[in-house]
Formats: structure tokens, sequence, C-alpha cells
């Protein structure tokens, strides 16, 4: 490195450092404050989902507000400050939460919530159609950082979310699988079936993406599965066809010696740690060993390792975050650190916290009590407007049209009691 | 006859594995049987408590790697502890003819103890240690689970321990005596309160014994076990017969049986449908259950 070269990045250095230490009185001097409501499960079985939402996004806010803070419209800094309301895995509180904080509170977006089903009532009580004087429904945005099932957000122009594209992810899943084994033919499998994520996912998603790249389901396929998602799903979980148990599900003998007679070459396991660790204990017991096991994305979690690393040895799971960058492992110690994990869940919280950063740098927001409503409109704009944004992984996609995100993904393996990342399409 | 060999197989296995597992809801049901059998009362915390005692055992195994049957041990204590602090919060001070205040306090009491649950593991699912885990006896075509057979052994010990107590011990006596009649009993001499107590701590410890032998069939523990528990251990009470210690055990076999049948033929989404539907059968045609003495109707 040349002299010059040094001095510049010296001064650069200083500059930076000098930018840092006056963005606190900067903010300090600003009374206005970048005000932000999350929400999610906190009580209930699933309070896990909530606790790790929670931590990132404290983390994420409190980095935002170390490093100056977010510019508001007129050039003042001011600093980011997060409420976050406990709204179970349930649709009644999602929608009471958000119509408390849309009504009660000046935060100018909510991030929330955390299950499928309460995301897809909550989004419903919305404003469909953007400046649809006809519709009464909330007009406050939305970015969720968890509930994961396919197409939700679409439901309200108001409703955004960062969460993985579980089509793309079993897409390649299943590509990448045939290419790695390629005498593995037939597959079998199971959900939860009061779990809509669970049971969505695996009819919807998984089932027709192993379909696509040439695997077949024992006994001759499912009528109507053809590879395309959504093709035939209500035939997947007939009785006849795969074996499925429930969320709080204790004996799972059955249902694997059903996955034991199949004796397909690959295993599918779609459901939440729970059940995953009971029925792989169950499968372990039974002393089936599939070539290959592939799970559901919500249990590539520290959960599933806690309940049954031994059990889940060797599955295969697609997910939207691993420490593999600089950054995202920054942000798994952030987390710790704040009491929670990251996860593919967790993780996207941070994403968030930072694409409100730059979008109500981007859109001039002003953060005034009277500007609430104007506020609102100008960060429901700012993100529909938004095409690429930097994710823990690499950079995030946007579909407009739907709200959704396209987000890069790893594939995982448990292995010794961890997840290894085995394959990085990015 | 392969295909008709095969599926009997199938079906006798299936029935097996369900009537091992129904030892665990024959614990459950025998804890609601018994305190309903003393009090006339139910205790709808009764699930949540032994599921509760289970979590204290987790926390020796976690913290200081105790050996399974010391966390056995210490879940049943822990749950017999919890049983006495549900009576003297829930049933203790609620004037004896309240039945719907001492409900409605033990169910508040189900909530809160779960909430606790979850609050402490942030509802994530621990493994749960489990003695002979992996060991399967195969005989022929069959396979018995060595962990289930363990449940098994201990429920009937614990159950025979259950019964000595009760005919066998002044404390069974007095205990009878206030089920029958607690005026009497008073008269008697005997502490109806203290007796109480002790039944609930009697049913705790039972209660933890089939709250680790839950866990450790499942080899995880999960407070997402608490209701669907509470539920099984109703049904089990009621089918066996209120107040009827064979019954619940003959009715948790049982449950664990058909259910399991109804899972092998129907799936999953209509098996339940179908246990609440012998739970409906016998209130109508058989309310006092199997082994339950009879109600008249009027």
């Amino acid at each position: 490195m040349s002299i010059k070269r040094l001095s510049a990045a010296a001064l650069a250095g200083v500059v930076a450092a000098a930018l840092v230490a006056f963005a606190p009185t900067a903010s300090a001097a600003s009374d206005r404050t970048v005000k932000i409501a999350g929400w999610g499960a906190k009580s209930g079985p699933l309070r896990s989902f909530g606790v790790n939402s929670e931590a990132v996004l404290k983390a994420a806010v409190q980095a935002i507000n170390d490093a100056g803070g977010v510019k508001l419209g007129d050039g003042t800094m001011a600093d980011m400050e997060l409420d976050y309301h406990d709204s179970a895995c349930n649709a009644d509180q999602a929608i009471s939460v958000a119509r408390k904080v849309e009504s009660q509170s000046e935060a100018l977006i909510g991030i929330g919530p955390t299950c499928s089903g309460a995301a897809a009532a909550m989004y419903g009580i919305f404003q469909k159609t953007v400046d649809d004087d006809s519709d009464t429904g909330l007009q406050f945005p939305i970015l969720t950082d968890t509930a994961i099932r396919p197409g939700l957000a679409k439901k309200s122009q108001w409703t955004f979310r960062n969460v993985p594209n579980e089509i793309t992810m079993y897409d390649e899943l299943f590509k990448w699988l045939r290419e790695q084994y390629p005498d593995v033919s037939t597959i079998y499998g199971g959900t939860e079936t009061d779990q809509a994520h669970s049971k969505l996912t695996f009819a919807i998603v998984i089932v027709p993406m192993a379909k696509k790249h040439g695997f077949e389901w024992v006994g001759g396929g499912i009528e109507g599965v053809t590879g395309a998602v959504r093709e035939g799903y209500e035939n997947v979980l007939e009785v006849s066809k795969s074996s499925n148990w429930l969320l709080a599900d204790t004996n799972f003998s059955v249902q694997a010696r059903a996955f034991k007679k199949s004796g397909a070459d690959m295993m599918i396991v779609s459901s939440h740690p729970f059940t995953t660790c009971g029925m792989l204990k169950e499968m372990k017991r039974q002393r089936i060993n599939p070539k290959v096991l592939v799970g559901l994305t919500s249990s590539s979690s520290a959960e599933t390792l806690k309940g049954c690393a031994d059990a889940a040895e060797g599955i295969y799971i697609p997910t939207g975050f691993a420490p593999i960058t600089e950054a995202a492992a920054m942000v798994a110690a952030a987390a710790e650190a704040n009491g929670g994990s990251a996860d593919l869940h967790s993780a996207a919280a941070w994403e968030n916290a930072h694409i409100i950063k730059q979008v109500v740098e981007a859109t001039g927001v002003m953060a005034k009590p009277e500007t609430l409503a104007e506020d609102r409109r100008k960060m429901r704009d700012g993100l529909e407007a938004l095409v690429n944004v930097d994710g823990l992984l690499g950079e995030i996609g946007r579909v407009q049209d739907e709200g959704e995100s396209i987000k890069p993904y790893v594939f995982v393996q448990a292995r010794s009691g961890d997840w290894e990342v085995v394959h990085d399409p990015r | 006859m392969g295909d008709f060999w095969f599926e009997f197989v199938e079906i006798t296995q299936t029935i097996g594995d369900g009537l091992f597992f129904g030892a665990t809801y024959s614990l459950i049901g025998i804890g609601f049987t018994l305190i309903f059998g003393a009090m006339h009362k139910l205790n709808m915390t009764y699930a949540a408590a032994s599921l509760a005692g289970a979590y204290v055992g987790l926390a020796a195994f976690t913290f200081v790697n105790a050996p399974a049957l010391v966390v056995f041990l210490i879940s049943a204590l822990a749950s017999g502890l919890i049983g006495l602090v549900v009576y003297v919060a829930c049933f203790r001070f609620i004037p004896v003819n309240n039945h719907l205040a001492a409900l409605m306090a033990s169910i508040g009491a189900l909530f809160f103890i779960d909430e606790i649950v979850v609050h402490t593991t942030d509802g994530s699912p621990l493994t749960f240690p489990a003695m002979f885990e992996y060991v399967m006896l195969e005989v022929g075509p069959w396979g018995l689970r060595g962990d289930l057979l363990f449940v098994l052994a201990v429920s009937v010990a614990s159950t025979v321990g259950l019964l000595y107590v009760l005919y066998r011990s002044r404390l069974g006596l007095a205990t009878r005596a206030v089920s029958q009649q607690d005026v009497a009993a008073r008269l008697c001499g005997i502490d109806v309160h203290r007796t109480n107590a002790t039944t609930f701590v009697l049913a705790g410890l039972l209660g933890g014994v089939a709250g680790a032998m839950t866990a450790a069939a499942v080899g995880v523990l999960s407070p997402l076990v608490t209701v669907p528990l509470t539920v099984k251990g109703l049904i089990v009470t009621v089918i066996g017969g209120l107040g009827s210690i064979p019954g619940a055990i003959v009715a948790g076999l049982l449950v664990g049986g058909l259910e399991n049948v109804f899972l092998y033929f129907r799936g999953v989404n209509e098996r339940d449908m179908y246990v609440l539907l012998l739970l409906f059968v016998f209130l109508v045609f058989r309310p006092h259950g199997i082994f339950g003495s009879a109600i008249d109707r009027d």
C-alpha cells in the first residue's frame, strides 16, 4: 500500500470516527424519534420465535442508533425507537395489536407477526388497495419478518414481507439433491396437519418441487401432483398417501411405521421442532435410515438441535440464514447478547430495521406527530418502490406487486449437533 | 395370505404401541380420578403440574447431568410439591359447595403454570432423558419399544404402590373416609384438610411420574403437550368412571390403543374426532363409565 493510499485510508478512518463520535450529539439534539413497533409470539408454546425476533430487533435498533441514527427529511438525525408487543401465535391477538399500534401509537411501521395463520388473518384488516376510499381497512405499513407461508403479502398493498421464498428454496434444494444423489428415486413423507405453514409448504411446495426434479412418490405418485406449485395439493394429504401428525402429538409409532413400510430413498419431515424431534426419534428407534432426509425451513433452528441433535443428524434443510458472512456472524452474536438466537426467521428482523432506515431516509419521513399519516404513507410507498436491499447473506430482491422478497439462501445439514452449510448457491 | 399376514402384523403392532403409550394416559387419569374421588372436584391443573414437575426433573438433568432415574424421582417430588401448592391456592379456602369456583381456579392455575414453563424455557422443545430409549425388543415380526416397556412397568409399580397406600394404610383409610362422607370423617377426628392435601401430594407424585414418563416416551419435553394431556386425562377419567382407579387404568390403555387404531385406519385428522365421539357415547349411554358407581339420571 502506498503512502498516499495509506493517508487516504487514515483520513477516511478519522472522518468515520468523527462522524460516529459526533452523531450521538446530533441525535441528542433532536427530540424526534423514528418509532417502530414489533409483535410476535412472546407467550405460548412458540414463545422462542418472539423472543428471538425481539432480541434481534433490539440489537439492530441499538446498532443503528450507535451509528448516528436515522436521517429525517429535514436533515435532522433521529434515534430509532422500538416497542415490542406480544401477539402470541394467535390471529385475534395479532389483529388487536395491529389495531392498537395503528391507532394509539406514533409507530411508522409494524414488524410481525410470528405465525402464518395469524398473519393471514391480520393482513385481512388492512386496506386492500391504496387510495380506495371505499375500503376502511388499516392504512399502516407492515414488514413481516417471520410468518413464512407462501403468498400472503399480496392480501393488502400495505403489507410487505422479508421472508425466504420457500418455492425457490425447495426447487433448488431438490435440483441439488438430484445431482448429489443420482441413485435416489423415491420419496415419502408427512407433516403436521394442524399447522398451516408446515402443511401447506409440504403439500403446495415440497412434494411438487420434488416431483418436478424427478423424484417419485412411492406407490406410483399422487394424483394431480405434476411438479407445478399447488397442483394436486389436496391429494398429498390423503390418508392413503402421506403419513401425518398434529403439532402437539406425542406418539409417532404408526407414522414412523408407514415411513418404514414405504421404503423410500428420501423421506420428508415437514414440521416444527417439537414434532420433528418426536418423529425423528421414533424413526431412529424403528431403525429407519433413508438415504436422504429433508426437513421444513422452520426446523433449521437451535430448537431442533436442543431437542434431538442425534436423531436429526444428516437432515437437509434450506434456510435464509447462516452465520457465513461477517454481517451474519455479527448478528448471531448480537442476538445471543440480547438473550435470543438468530435463525432464518429472526435474522430478517435485523434486515427489516435497516430496510426501514433506508426507506425513511429515501422518502423524507419527518417523524412529527402532525405528519404521522403522511409518514406512514411514505413508508408504504418507499417499501413498494424498493428493488434491491442489502441482506445478511447478500442482496435481497423484491417482488414489488406482491410485497414479497427474494432472499439469498443456503442449504444446511445437521452434523454433530450443529448446522453446517453444505451448499451455497449465492 | 402374505398381504393378510402383513396387515395383521401391522394392526396388532398398532394396537400394541397404543396400549403401551396408553400407560401414560392411565397415570394421568388416575391422578384426576384420585382427586375427584377424594373431593368430588376436578383438578384441571393436574396435567400441567405433572409436566411442570417433569421440567424440574429436567433442570437436574441439564444443570448437574443427573441420571434418568434421579430425574424421574425429582420430577415426582416436584410435582407432589406443586400439587400441594395447587391445593392451597385453588381448593383449600374455597367453600366446599362452590364447585364452579374451584374448577375455574384450577383452570386459571393450569394456564398460569403453563406460562411459567413457557417463559422459563421460551417454549423450546428440550431433550428429556429416557431409559432404554433406542432399545427395541423384537418378537417375530413385532417390535416392543424398550422405553415404553419401562413406562408400563413404572406405571404398574406406581399404581400398585398407590393402591397399597389407599387400602392398606391409615392415610388411605382417612382418604376413603373423607371421600365417602367428609362430615362423618370429621366427626371421627380425621383432619379433612390435611387428608385432602395429602391426596393432592400423592396424586402429584404420581403425576410427576406420568409427566416424566410421557416426556421420556417422546424423548422431548414441550409445553405444547399440556392441554392435549389434560384433555386425554379427562377423557380417560370419564370413560373409566369418575373416582375409579381400575377404571382409569383400563380406560387409559383403551384410549391409547383406540387412538392408534383410528389413526391407522382414518388418519390423524379424524383420529381425535373418534376419541371424542367415544367420550360422548360414554357420557350418554354409560355416564358412570366402565367402573364408576352408577349415577341416577334423575
